[in-house]
């Protein structure tokens, strides 16, 4: 089957249009997400969504109750946020030794979870994810959530930008020190929570840290920047679809490394500019 | 304390109001005051600056004049409500990665940019300019800020505090990590701001040769107030052993003291 023969059918195209809405809206939240140096703390968040689906296959079996995993997902994302914050300011372990912890304690229990729940094929899917599980429903949702990380971050763009600098000089100039990480520990929830079922924790991790770590290493002014990363978000994504429907490889490791491609041609654009090549 | 801590205001300020006033200002962080009984008036074009060891509350008091910290006891009045003030932080601890030119950092801290995506439109870019030519620093304008030399960090964040047309400037140890030249730059620009823009400001320094050659009046902390006049005075032997020890004072200090 040809490329051509594969754009006929809807699954490819919804393939392609998710990718074109995640990948820019990722690597937009990952403009600050890796100027913060959130990069784990953003991929704990994503593999804290093994005990979120977890918890809510538990309730349903324990109480009856059908819940939403989108509801048990983003919850768990914002307690293990918090309870990382938390541990982070009260005691003496560094920032990374908790964020490691949080990460392989929440995929560790969540795979239990699952496993005991009899539900241990998901595993897989949690990780990788299905791009061509989309249909017209997840796109309007995959819209939305682009729509809503492109707003908030645009309309915030200065704040954010001078607390990432600052938070001393934010906060002279009104602004509330830790007002960024809340909102950015929202919309990575809310990322987590559209986007698990298409991409997976891997790949969405990868889609917010990879574009903008390679857009900050090959540029000196944030607007560079911002147009790198955004580039970024669009071409690895997409080439990765198509790259995987020509070669008929799985398509979120192929997304992975098409973004890890793109950071290497940034790295040797930037050793070419500063004459090291 | 000394009673020069309500030492009256110097004659040129006397007939004008006061930009601030603080009474009894006091400020604790838990059950650790960091200041306490600080009474002082801030007058128009005045130059002022704070001197004390490490932990005498200088930086607070800063602090406390910007809102960023509430006063435990005691009170700051603003002549206006709407006084602008501008800040210069001590030298922050940038990345030096940090993807940003001295123009968008400009920018960035300009009233009107709340669409601010790093571009610096033709308007705001004329601003930004007049601000780096003030301080004789255009040519740095598409420089990486992480990668700026001390004392030319120094000029651009002086710069930013001066694109909100502050009517006094405060700023947090302005020589701390430039060297003796950069620190002589500092200190004839600084004066040139004063006289030429009319600015109110006020530092706070560990140079002493910087304060005795820039200030017109210095105060002088040790988390309570030692007591606040001109250079001639305050350095000199009594004021210097309140804020540093007796001990020290004397010989901490590589210039001939002024004498009372």
């Amino acid at each position: 089957m040809n490329l051509s023969e594969l754009w006929s059918y809807d699954f490819m195209r919804y393939a392609l249009a998710s990718a074109l809405l995640l990948g820019p809206a990722c690597a937009l939240l990952g403009v600050f997400v890796t100027l913060r140096g959130l990069a784990f703390f953003s991929d704990a968040l994503a593999h804290s969504a093994f005990t979120g689906v977890a918890l809510a296959f538990l309730i349903q079996e324990r109480t009856g109750w059908s819940v939403d995993p989108m509801v048990t997902v983003f919850v768990f994302s914002l307690v293990l946020a918090g309870g990382m914050a938390w541990l982070m300011q009260r005691t003496a372990l560094g920032a990374d030794s908790v964020i490691a912890v949080a990460f392989t304690g929440s995929v560790a229990a969540g795979a239990i979870l699952i496993t005991m729940l009899g539900r241990y094929r998901m595993i897989d899917g949690l990780l990788f994810g299905s791009i061509y599980a989309n249909g017209p429903e997840e796109l309007a949702r995959q819209a939305g959530l682009a729509l809503l990380v492109g707003g908030l971050i645009l309309s915030q763009m200065r704040r954010l930008a001078l607390a990432t600098l600052s938070p001393e000089l934010a906060q002279a100039q009104g602004i509330p020190t830790g007002w960024g990480n809340v909102l950015l520990v929202l919309l990575i929830a809310a990322t987590v929570v559209v986007s698990l079922k298409m991409l997976g924790a891997l790949l969405l991790s990868a889609l917010i840290v990879i574009p903008a770590s390679a857009a900050r290493m090959a540029c000196r002014s944030f607007r560079a920047m911002l147009g790198l990363a955004l580039l970024g978000g669009v071409l690895a994504p997409a080439s990765g679809v198509v790259a995987s429907a020509g070669l008929d490889l799985p398509t979120g490791p192929c997304i992975v490394l098409a973004n890890i491609l793109f950071l290497v041609l940034c790295g040797l654009w930037k050793m070419g500019r500063v004459g090291l090549a | 304390m000394i009673s020069a801590s309500c030492l009256p205001a110097p004659s040129v300020f006397s007939c004008r109001a006061p930009l601030l006033r603080m009474e009894n200002l006091g400020v604790r962080f838990g059950p650790q005051w960091a200041l306490r009984g600080v009474d002082l008036h801030i007058w128009p074009g005045d130059l002022l600056a704070f001197i004390g060891p490490n932990g005498a509350g200088k930086t607070t008091l800063l602090r406390a004049i910007l809102g960023l910290v509430p006063p435990a006891e005691g009170r700051i009045v603003q002549h206006r409500p709407d006084l602008r003030i501008g800040y210069v932080p001590q030298r922050l601890s940038l990345d030096a990665a940090f993807p940003l030119t001295v123009e968008e950092f400009l920018a960035l801290n300009l009233r009107d940019s709340s669409a601010w995506f790093g571009g610096v439109p033709g308007k705001q870019r004329r601003a930004v300019r007049e601000a780096l030519e003030t301080l004789q620093a255009a040519h740095l304008a598409r420089k990486q800020l992480g990668l700026l030399s001390g004392g030319q960090f120094q000029r651009v964040l002086i710069a930013a505090a001066l694109l909100r047309d502050p009517e006094m400037l405060l700023l947090d140890e302005p020589s701390a990590s430039i060297d003796r030249r950069g620190t002589e730059e500092l200190q004839t620009f600084l004066q040139d701001l004063h006289q030429t823009l009319g600015l109110t400001i006020v530092f706070v320094s560990h140079d002493l040769h910087l304060v005795h050659h820039l200030a017109d009046r210095v105060g002088c902390l040790n988390q309570s107030f030692c007591g606040v006049g001109p250079p001639q005075e305050i350095l000199s032997e009594p004021f210097l052993a309140a804020a540093y020890g007796a001990a020290l004072a004397p010989r901490r200090f590589g210039f001939p003291l002024a004498r009372s």
